[in-house]
């Protein structure tokens, strides 16, 4: 019980405070651009060339704002937009009216989530792993040498990576595809042929998190490692004779690990943001480029979609990472 | 662990496929490849471009999905008669249009196109406010329907000898629509229409369900589309349109022969020449560019912000750029200069800059230089810019003829010491650096609310502006904003790089689209969203032709004439500076296709993305490459 209310609950209130101040600020911040969903649209239809008569325009202005709800007071929007939002619905797109934003997200969510999380998870575990072995076995050869390969691999700037990895693997040796999420006339489902096809189109893409990913993570725990086995809880399990492996693992790794858990919570979260240089560099589905192309198109509906989730995911996730600690950090629990 | 390595390395190498972004059944000599300039497909499967919000239309759907009424050719410089059989005919005080269809055409699902589908797809319009032309046709349109089967009779509310440009395809244009498809639905607005039918010679075949690809197939019956009827059959057997993400992704994939078609950069178009030797451009040489296209650029002074409200100072702005430099720091040279508010295309040099031209020549400002009335025009600027070219190593043609095509018949003579004399006699000074002071003596300052793309026509001109005045001593800054499209309606700027005018059709000879941005009903003070030009220019004198212009037939000679007499005022007045016709440069890959419409050979308008392409297939060659 008391667990509940000095720890639980004030982490679910401070959730509920985050997600509505965040959901607001982002329902504010739009509309205080000089960016005019309504002009967009018409400048966009007028700018292709197709006639216009500009006695029309003005009605067509009219039309557009009323069918968009963008009549009235910036608060009775405001209000209207939370009375939707309790229902799940963020309206529809501006740009693609009336498609429902909800539609829009979840043609690119699944992309964006199947890259992100699994990149993330696996350079996690990869990076913390080889970063922690590192750490503990720091004047070993081959600790040296990925110490110096990540040192090499880790300032790189991410945009230039994934283009040298795309100008390598698709250009110069081409034997990945330089963009899209499958094959041209294959049809998506649960068989090889399909899956293996997805793979191939995602491996470029993945390959350029996953290194970096690597790299990060490698350099951070191997830090975080090279403190840990300086500390006398260590040197006292040393000298005790217990072996190296389980010192490393039980003992230093395992500690390690307890900044990078919150760390590893936080991408997770993140990933509603989408990765907008990985899809527009290899040219992958998702979310980054919806997003961005909202906000140049200044949809707020979509704007609005797409970082409601965003805020959710990164509150939600802090607010996961908060609850389950106490089973990694007994000290925690105890408090 | 080392020969293991080797076989890795040597398997990698040895792959001397290109990796291919075609499926199996879909042949890639077969295929044609392009790119949409629209970027990826945020609703996949909705194919109901009739709403006035369908961001992709050039997924193909106008491409090669959809027949229009009519379709501009601006390159030949005429309408193309699609699903209309002819012209439209007016009443004499133009209340009534009537429109004949061509007979014998038929939507996919092999249903013939007749007038009930006119009539239905206008009404429908006319009905739901988010269907695209709603409200032109409402406020035009007082009642549609059919005398025949073949024949729809529109009757307007108010004259308009101008209602048919609804109907016009020009990168977009009301379309018609199935009428026994869209007739089962409640709502037209929110219906996906998918599948699709097509009034054009391709179909559906496949869609990426994430927004990146469209492929369409020939229908077996393209003999029943206007297409087939006009041009014979579109060879390629599939059209593939594909989103391929950024100019760099366009260049690998051109170079690896996966792309045939597209649009890039001046600059961008130079490093794929150099990788792929089976690329060209429009014009097989230097300038490269397409020369035809119907839109102009320049710089737009805001008409109603001191000290752009003085014709002096636009004029003088305007004598301070030395051409040449101008394009040479825009395009490297590879612009055609105009000075008119249309391009100097090559059917608009015929049509507008060669029946202007002794009046250009004898066109003199309101000041002296040595005693006499200052002449601005410079025809020789043709000339100067073919020796800026050749100075920078390319190979350019002796023939003035030729010449004008790819550099522009002439523009304002570079004269700064005029320019001065225009400032000084309206309270301008400089201080004591050579800065031009207002007349109240602070610093003048102008700062250019520019494309937010840096690559853009638009924020070339910029670019290249802001080197000419600060060269004459002004101090000049750039602001770029994705909020451009709203600020420049707004008036909340001083200069920009909005296109100098309206839109000319480029397939017809009435300038009223031009002309009409300007008309004075339109303006409306800064702060409040204006329908026509951004400049915030009016003048009564042009207001009068403009309502002359709308008493007459377009194809009235007449209207002609008018037109020539808009384009003096708008010289005279200078509300916004032409500079160079819209410098486009497409990619074209010859390694599976060829006979595509260059400068050459321009038989068709060379815009992939364009609702012309599917005039265009019928003509083209496939190389026989596998």
């Amino acid at each position: 019980m008391l667990f509940i209310k000095r720890y639980l609950l004030p982490r679910i209130v401070q959730f509920l405070v985050v997600v509505f101040v965040g959901i607001t600020i982002v329902f504010f911040v739009p509309r205080l651009t000089p960016v005019d969903p309504v002009q967009q649209v018409i400048s966009q239809i007028t700018s292709q060339g197709a006639f216009m008569d500009p006695a029309a325009v003005d009605a067509l202005r009219q039309s557009l704002t009323e069918l968009y709800g963008l009549e009235g007071g910036m608060f009775q929007q405001y209000f209207a937009f939370w009375g939707r939002l309790i229902k799940g619905d963020f309206g529809p797109s501006l740009f693609q009216f009336p498609t429902p934003v909800m539609d829009l997200i979840m043609i690119s969510l699944p992309w964006t989530a199947g890259l992100l999380i699994t990149t993330t998870i696996i350079s996690w575990i990869i990076g913390n792993l080889l970063g922690g072995l590192a750490g503990y076995f720091k004047n070993k050869a081959w600790a040296k040498t990925l110490d110096n390969i990540s040192m090499v691999l880790r300032p790189i700037p991410y945009y230039i990576f994934s283009l040298l990895l795309l100008i390598l693997f698709a250009y110069l040796i081409p034997i990945f595809p330089s963009a899209g999420g499958y094959s041209v006339g294959r049809r998506i489902g649960f068989n090889w042929a399909f899956i293996s096809d997805l793979l191939i189109h995602s491996f470029l893409p993945a390959m350029s998190l996953v290194i970096l990913g690597i790299a990060a993570n490698f350099m951070t725990m191997k830090l975080i490692v090279s403190n840990i086995v300086a500390e006398d809880y260590v040197m006292y399990a040393k000298a005790g004779g217990l072996k190296e492996s389980t010192i490393a693992f039980k003992y230093v790794i395992k500690n390690g690990l307890l900044p990078q858990i919150t760390g590893l919570a936080l991408s997770l979260g993140q990933i509603f943001g989408g990765a907008l240089i990985t899809e527009i560099v290899f040219s992958y589905p998702g979310l980054g480029t919806l997003l961005y192309g909202a906000i140049n198109s200044g949809d707020y509906n979509l704007i609005m979609g797409v970082t409601s989730l965003s805020v959710i995911g990164i509150a939600g996730a802090t607010l996961l990472v908060d609850l389950i600690y106490p089973l990694f950090d007994p000290r925690i629990r105890y408090r | 662990m080392k020969k293991s390595l080797l076989v890795l390395i040597i398997c990698l190498l040895s792959f001397s496929v290109t990796f291919s972004q075609l499926g199996e059944g879909i042949p890639r000599e077969k295929t044609l490849i392009l790119t949409p300039v629209t970027g990826r497909v945020s609703m996949p499967s909705n194919f109901n471009a009739f709403t006035s919000t369908y961001a992709s239309p050039d997924r193909g759907i106008q491409e090669v999905m959809l027949e229009p009424l009519w379709c501009v050719d601006f390159v030949k410089g005429e309408i193309i008669n699609a699903l209309a059989a002819d012209g439209p005919i007016y009443n004499e005080d133009f209340t009534q249009m009537t429109i004949k269809l061509r007979k014998g055409c038929f939507w996919s699902d092999g249903v013939e196109i007749t007038a009930d589908d006119i009539v239905y797809g206008i009404e429908t319009t006319m009905k739901f406010p988010g269907m695209a032309y709603h409200d032109q046709f409402n406020l035009y349109v007082d009642e549609v329907y059919k005398s025949d089967n073949y024949t729809v009779v529109f009757e307007l509310k108010k004259p308009n000898a101008r209602f048919h440009a609804n109907f016009i395809d020009r990168w977009g244009a009301w379309r018609p629509f199935p009428k026994h498809i869209f007739e089962k639905t409640k709502d037209p607005v929110s219906f996906d229409f998918n599948p699709p039918v097509s009034s054009g010679p391709y179909v559906l075949k496949d869609y990426d369900q994430a927004g990146y690809w469209t492929l369409w197939e020939r229908r077996e019956d393209w003999q029943k589309t206007p297409t087939g009827m006009m041009y014979g059959m579109p060879i390629p057997t599939y059209v593939l349109v594909y989103y391929y993400g950024e100019e760099m992704n366009q260049i690998i994939v051109q170079s690896n022969h996966n792309l045939d078609m597209t649009a890039l950069t001046f600059d961008g178009f130079r490093a794929l020449l150099k990788r792929n030797p089976h690329s060209r451009g429009y014009q097989l040489n230097y300038p490269w560019i397409v020369n035809s296209d119907p839109a102009t650029t320049g710089i737009t002074f805001n008409n109603d912000v001191y000290p752009y409200n003085i014709k002096d100072v636009r004029w003088a702005l305007t004598l301070a750029i030395d051409i040449v430099d101008y394009i040479g720091i825009a395009y490297d040279g590879a612009a055609p200069m105009g000075v008119l508010h249309v391009p100097p295309t090559p059917i608009y040099q015929k049509w507008y800059y060669e029946p202007l031209e002794d009046w250009l020549r004898n066109f003199t400002l309101d000041i002296e230089v040595n005693g006499q009335p200052f002449k601005p025009y410079d025809p020789s600027a043709t000339l100067r810019a073919a020796q800026y070219a050749r100075e920078r190593g390319y190979e350019v043609p002796d023939d003035i003829n030729e010449l004008k095509e790819m550099f522009g018949p002439g523009w304002w003579k570079y004269a700064p010491d005029v320019a001065e004399q225009l400032l000084l006699r309206n309270g301008f000074k400089r201080d004591k650096n050579g800065k031009w002071l207002l007349p109240d003596g602070t610093p003048w300052k102008i700062t250019i609310l520019a494309h937010p793309n840096p690559t853009a026509a638009e924020y070339r001109n910029t670019l290249a502006v802001t080197q000419q005045w600060r060269n004459f001593g002004i101090d000049v800054i750039i602001t770029q904003t994705e909020a451009q499209a709203t600020l420049q309606p707004l008036g909340n700027f001083s200069v920009t790089d909005a296109f100098p005018a309206g839109n000319s059709w480029g397939g017809h000879q009435d300038l009223h689209r031009v002309l009409n941005a300007f008309h004075s009903s339109f303006y409306r003070p800064i702060g409040e969203i204006t329908a026509g030009h951004a400049a915030r220019w009016h003048d009564v004198r042009l207001d009068k032709i403009i309502a002359e212009m709308e008493k007459l037939d377009w194809n009235d000679p007449k209207n002609s004439e008018l037109g020539l007499e808009g384009l003096k005022i708008l010289v005279e007045e200078m509300p916004t500076i032409p500079t160079f016709g819209y410098p486009g440069v497409v990619a074209w890959d010859e390694y599976y296709w060829s006979n595509y419409p260059g400068a050459e050979n321009p038989y068709s308008v060379p815009w992939h993305h364009w609702p012309n392409l599917k005039y265009m297939l019928p003509y083209l060659e496939p190389t026989g490459r596998k």
